[in-house]
């Protein structure tokens, strides 16, 4: 399951598993912000593909604007992942507490 | 044949009715209307008012003549009479007065009643100068045969004898057709018993081996789910080759199948069927077959044994075999009023039921040795780590080097049921992304009972989701579910996937994904493999073309952390 949501100061919370079956909402969501986004990754336990693909469409679409998601909170084992696929040189992201 | 050519030369009109006789011999098909043609021919041309053909058969060395549809033909041996010298001697031999020749036989006028009085007999030879029978011609019309019937005869005779071999020929060769069709429909009735896919039981690995001979003889096998997620097992094999034993097995098949779908159990089913076939198969033919019921709830196991075996069960726990010999008679072999209970026995993780049809036990080599039972165990032990399916290729494989060339002469046929190791979880999962949820159920029960290092289990999730999703997306047209299977292995995880019914797409081939460019040229594109092999030790992939089937091994090796390859 997946819950996306908006906290404090515009912070979009994101916890839960962005896999294949949720990626349809998390981009549905993502889709209405602007600007320099902040998503707090702390609750987050899983991402696939489909999940990075979702942030990879949203990224392009706010540096198109001069924006960009800042992502912190990023558990250990999905910074590799981030890694792996080379998305940690297209996305700010502020290691976890 | 050597007529002396007379003074007067074939006429116009002789060649004409000739030719126009001989065009009509090039239309006929079957061998009784030619004959028909032949004998019209020669009566007309020769004008004589009666003629006979009789054919050579060169097995039984004798001369036949077809006398009329439903009587017996008459069969003479090849050198007796007037028509075996003509036949001899490659001869024309023209009786002008046949009472007054002593080589004529009156006893066919005697039966018929009919008086010949003069009769030209002529051998038929075709082109490679073989014997295709002898033409007789009685009777001339005004007068009797003479030097210039002789070579009209002789013409007409080099005619039909072309056109019956001719017929002959194709004959034989509609009757090879029909015969190669009749095989054919034998294999394909046979087939049609078989089941289409190996039903997947959690917890369980099933597979078969089927390699009919060419002469199809009667084995079939079946490996069905029943009510209650029960299994049914069943390897038959009826007497004789052909089309009646593929017939009965079918037969078989459809009772027990019907009587399982009642609610039959396994004694009353095989008495039934049993019964049934006692009164329908002919008095030397039977079918031996293993009838078994799994129970994947209680891993219990009921058979019974018709004529087969012997039966093995490998006992993962002291590596011992348990054998069992045919609990009762073959089916159909005779009516039984009772029965003794089915056996019953329980298997434990890693146990197989080992069936196999007497194709394989039997089969010879040169040396006229038989594959036997120590080679089928032998090679089972050898290969018992491996998945069931890749065993019974081993099995196919150590059968054929044994052979040595040495041909199949009857059906192989084997059924192999395994409980998984404790080492290994299974399940099967409906084509959509709404069974991601229960993969992921899946995984952490399996990994919790299994006692796999934690740590990976992030990792399996991903690389079941990534290759599950490709699989929903690009497999289309197939509505088979997924299998999924995690084994723990010293310091790591095996995870594989089975697809069935697909093309073939080997995803260790998919192009490598470049994680510098910029993003601009990022796509989603193919980074699910790509994730999978940096952080996996293994990936492999398998295709099997007959079944349609891909397989997908990931090895996971558990580390401090999931470093980068």
């Amino acid at each position: 399951m997946l819950a996306i949501e908006f906290g404090q100061d515009g912070v979009v919370l994101l916890a839960g598993r962005l896999d294949a079956a949720q990626s349809p909402a998390a981009q549905s969501f993502l889709d209405k912000v602007q600007g320099i986004v902040t998503l707090d990754c702390n609750g987050l336990e899983y991402i696939s593909s489909a999940g990075l693909g979702v942030l990879l469409k949203t990224q392009k679409r706010l540096m198109a604007s001069s924006g960009k998601l800042r992502l912190v909170g990023l558990k250990p084992h999905l910074r590799d992942i981030f890694t792996y696929s080379g998305f940690d040189q297209l996305f700010e992201i502020e290691p976890s507490r | 044949m050597h007529a002396p050519i007379p003074e007067r030369q074939l006429s116009m009109r002789d060649m004409e009715a000739i030719l126009r006789v001989t065009r009509g011999l090039a239309a006929p098909f079957d061998l009784a209307t030619m004959l028909g043609e032949v004998v019209g021919a020669a009566k007309q041309v020769l004008t004589a008012e009666r003629g006979s053909v009789w054919l050579y058969d060169a097995a039984a060395n004798e001369l036949v003549l077809e006398v009329a549809t439903g009587i017996k033909p008459v069969r003479v041996p090849s050198g007796s009479g007037l028509v075996g010298a003509s036949a001899r001697e490659r001869a024309i031999i023209n009786v002008p007065d046949c009472y007054a020749d002593p080589r004529f036989d009156p006893s066919v006028d005697r039966a018929s009643g009919y008086r010949t009085r003069c009769m030209l007999t002529l051998p038929l030879v075709d082109h490679r100068d073989d014997l295709v029978g002898v033409m007789q011609v009685l009777n001339k019309r005004d007068g009797v045969f003479d030097a210039y019937d002789e070579v009209l005869a002789t013409a007409l005779a080099a005619q039909c004898a072309v056109a019956l071999q001719r017929v002959r020929m194709t004959s034989a060769l509609i009757e090879g057709e029909k015969m190669r069709k009749a095989l054919e429909m034998a294999r394909e009735v046979q087939m049609s018993t078989l089941p289409s896919a190996m039903p997947s039981i959690p917890s369980y690995d099933v597979a078969a081996l089927f390699e009919p001979a060419e002469l199809t003889g009667g084995d079939t096998y079946d490996l069905a789910r029943l009510e209650g997620e029960r299994l049914l097992v069943v390897l038959g094999d009826a007497t004789g080759h052909g089309i009646a034993p593929a017939l009965s097995v079918t037969q078989m098949q459809a009772m027990l199948r019907m009587a399982f779908r009642l609610g039959a159990d396994v004694d009353t089913a095989f008495l039934q069927v049993n019964n049934r076939l006692a009164e329908t198969l002919a008095d030397d033919r039977f079918i031996t077959a293993f009838i078994g019921v799994l129970d994947p709830a209680t891993d219990a196991l009921r058979f019974h044994s018709g004529g087969q075996g012997p039966i093995f069960i490998f006992r993962a726990a002291t590596s011992t075999w348990d054998r069992y010999r045919p609990t009762s008679f073959p089916l159909g072999a005779m009516p039984l009023s009772v029965l003794r209970p089915a056996l019953l026995t329980r298997l434990l993780p890693g146990d197989v039921l080992v069936v196999v049809s007497d194709g394989i036990f039997e089969y010879e080599n040169r040396a006229g040795e038989q594959f036997g039972e120590e080679r089928v165990k032998r090679v089972f032990v050898a290969n018992r780590a491996q998945p069931m399916s890749d065993l019974v290729a081993q099995l196919q494989q150590a059968v054929s080097a044994f052979a040595d060339g040495s041909p199949q002469e009857d059906d192989m046929t084997a059924v192999l049921v395994k409980r998984s190791d404790a080492r290994t979880a299974r399940g099967r999962f409906d084509r959509t992304f709404d069974s991601i949820p229960g993969m992921v159920d899946f995984t952490a029960e399996a990994f919790s009972r299994l006692a796999i290092d934690g740590g990976l289990l992030p990792s399996i999730d991903l690389a079941v989701e990534e290759l599950f999703t490709n699989m929903v997306k690009y497999a289309i047209g197939s509505n088979a579910p997924v299998h999924l299977a995690l084994t723990a292995m010293d310091g790591g995880v095996e995870l594989t996937l089975i697809d069935e019914d697909v093309d073939a797409f080997d995803v260790t081939q998919a192009a490598e994904v470049d994680i510098d460019a910029p993003i601009e040229q990022r796509t989603p594109g193919g980074l699910g493999l790509h994730l999978i092999r940096r952080m996996a030790e293994s990936v492999q992939y398998e295709y099997a073309a007959e079944s349609r089937q891909s397989r997908i091994s990931v090895r996971f090796k558990a580390t401090e952390s999931a470093a980068p390859r």
